[in-house]
C-alpha cells in the first residue's frame, strides 16, 4: 500500500467515523407524547388577528361584504371631510379684487426717428427760485494740485499752485 | 342569508384547516424533532423549534394549500428557526458534556465502561464537526438523515445539488483532517 491511499484510508476512515456518530443523532427517537404537546400548543396559539375590529362586522362573524360596506362608506367619509376642509379654506381666501385703472409711465415719444429704447418720461421739476444776490466765490485752498487723469500727481510743485479747470 | 352560508362555509373551511394540520403534526414532528436535536443537541431546545415550526405553519396557513412538498417545506422551516437560536444563542450545545451524550446515546448491551468510552468518542467527533465552516457543517448534519436526498437538502438549504456535493466532499475532507490531528496530537 502506497503512502497516499493509506493516507485516504485514513481520511475515509475519519470521515466514516464522524457521519457514523451525526447519523446515530439523527435517529435518535423523538420523546413521547410530542405530537400531542405540539397540537396543545398550536390549539392555545392565539388566531390571527382582526386588523380593524368593525363593531358591526364582529356582529356579522367575517361577513366580507359588510364588511367591504363598512370599509368603502369609511372611504367615502374620509374624502367628504377632506374636500369639505379643502373648500372650507378655499372659499375663506379673499383674493384682493384687480384695479380698474393703472397708471402707466407714458413713454417718450422718438422724434429724431431713433428707438425710445423703453427710456420713460420723467416729470420736469419746477423751476427753483432765482437769486437776486451774486455769490461771492471763496478762494479755493486745495492741499493736493488737481491733475490730469491718468497722470501722477508732481510732488515739486508749491502746494499753493492751482491748475485752470476746464 | 347569504351571510349564514358564508358562516358556515368559514367555519368548515378553518375545521379542514385544523385537521390538515393535525395531520401534519401526526406525520413530520419526530422528523423535525430529530432535525432540530442534531442542530441543538438538546430535548427541550428542539420540542420548542418543532413547536415553532408549526405555529409558523398556523399562521400562514392558507397557503398549505400551494405547498408541493410538505415535508421539505416544513424541514426548511425548522432548520431556519434552529440556526436562528444557535446563532442567538452562541452557547456550545447541552450534549458536548459527556454524561449528557452517554443519556441520550442508547446503551443496549454495553458496560457502562463502554457506553463512556463511546460518548467520549462521540463528542470528540461532534467536537469537530463544530468547528467546521458553517456552510460544510450544515451539509454534513443533513447528509445524515437518511430519508434526505441530496435533492432535498438543497432544497432545505437553498443551494443547488451540485453545491451540495462539493460541500459534502470538502467537509468529509476538512473534518478528516481535524480528526487525524487530534488523534496525532494526543
Amino acid at each position: 500500500m502506497s503512502y497516499s491511499s493509506h493516507n485516504d484510508f485514513n481520511r475515509n476512515a475519519g470521515a466514516m467515523e464522524a457521519e457514523e456518530t451525526l447519523r446515530l443523532i439523527a435517529t435518535l427517537p423523538a420523546p413521547d407524547g410530542i405530537e400531542e404537546r405540539v397540537k396543545a400548543g398550536l390549539r392555545s396559539a392565539p388566531r390571527q388577528g382582526v386588523v380593524i375590529g368593525w363593531p358591526l362586522a364582529a356582529s356579522y362573524r367575517n361577513g366580507w361584504i359588510h364588511g367591504s360596506a363598512m370599509r368603502a362608506a369609511a372611504a367615502a367619509a374620509i374624502v367628504i371631510v377632506v374636500a369639505g376642509g379643502g373648500w372650507e379654506v378655499y372659499s375663506h381666501i379673499r383674493v384682493a379684487a384687480a384695479p380698474a385703472a393703472q397708471a402707466v409711465p407714458q413713454p417718450i415719444s422718438g422724434h429724431s426717428g431713433l428707438s425710445t429704447a423703453g427710456t420713460m418720461r420723467v416729470p420736469q421739476t419746477l423751476e427753483g427760485p432765482v437769486v437776486a444776490a451774486p455769490v461771492i466765490a471763496k478762494p479755493k485752498t486745495n492741499a493736493y494740485p488737481v491733475v490730469a487723469r491718468g497722470k501722477t500727481p508732481s510732488r515739486r510743485k508749491p502746494a499753493g499752485a492751482v491748475q485752470a479747470q476746464p | 342569508m347569504e351571510i349564514a352560508e358564508s358562516i358556515v362555509h368559514d367555519e368548515s373551511r378553518q375545521r379542514a384547516e385544523e385537521e390538515a394540520l393535525a395531520a401534519l403534526v401526526d406525520q413530520y414532528a419526530t422528523t423535525l424533532y430529530r432535525v432540530a436535536f442534531s442542530v441543538l443537541r438538546n430535548q427541550s431546545d428542539a420540542e420548542d423549534a418543532v413547536q415553532e415550526a408549526f405555529l409558523r405553519v398556523l399562521r400562514h396557513r392558507e397557503t398549505l394549500g400551494e405547498i408541493r412538498d410538505h415535508r421539505v417545506w416544513l424541514i426548511r422551516i425548522v432548520w431556519n428557526i434552529v440556526l436562528d437560536r444557535k446563532r442567538r444563542a452562541k452557547t456550545r450545545p447541552e450534549t458536548d458534556d459527556i454524561s449528557d451524550l452517554a443519556r441520550v446515546l442508547p446503551a443496549i448491551g454495553l458496560t457502562s465502561e463502554d457506553r463512556a468510552a463511546a460518548a467520549q468518542h462521540h463528542a470528540h467527533v461532534l467536537a469537530c464537526v463544530e468547528r467546521l465552516p458553517d456552510r460544510e457543517r450544515e451539509v454534513m448534519v443533513l447528509s445524515a438523515f437518511e430519508e434526505l436526498s441530496s435533492v432535498e437538502i438543497a432544497a432545505v438549504l437553498g443551494v443547488t445539488e451540485s453545491s451540495v456535493r462539493s460541500r459534502l466532499f470538502r467537509a468529509r475532507n476538512l473534518l478528516a483532517e481535524l480528526l487525524n490531528h487530534k488523534r496525532s496530537s494526543r
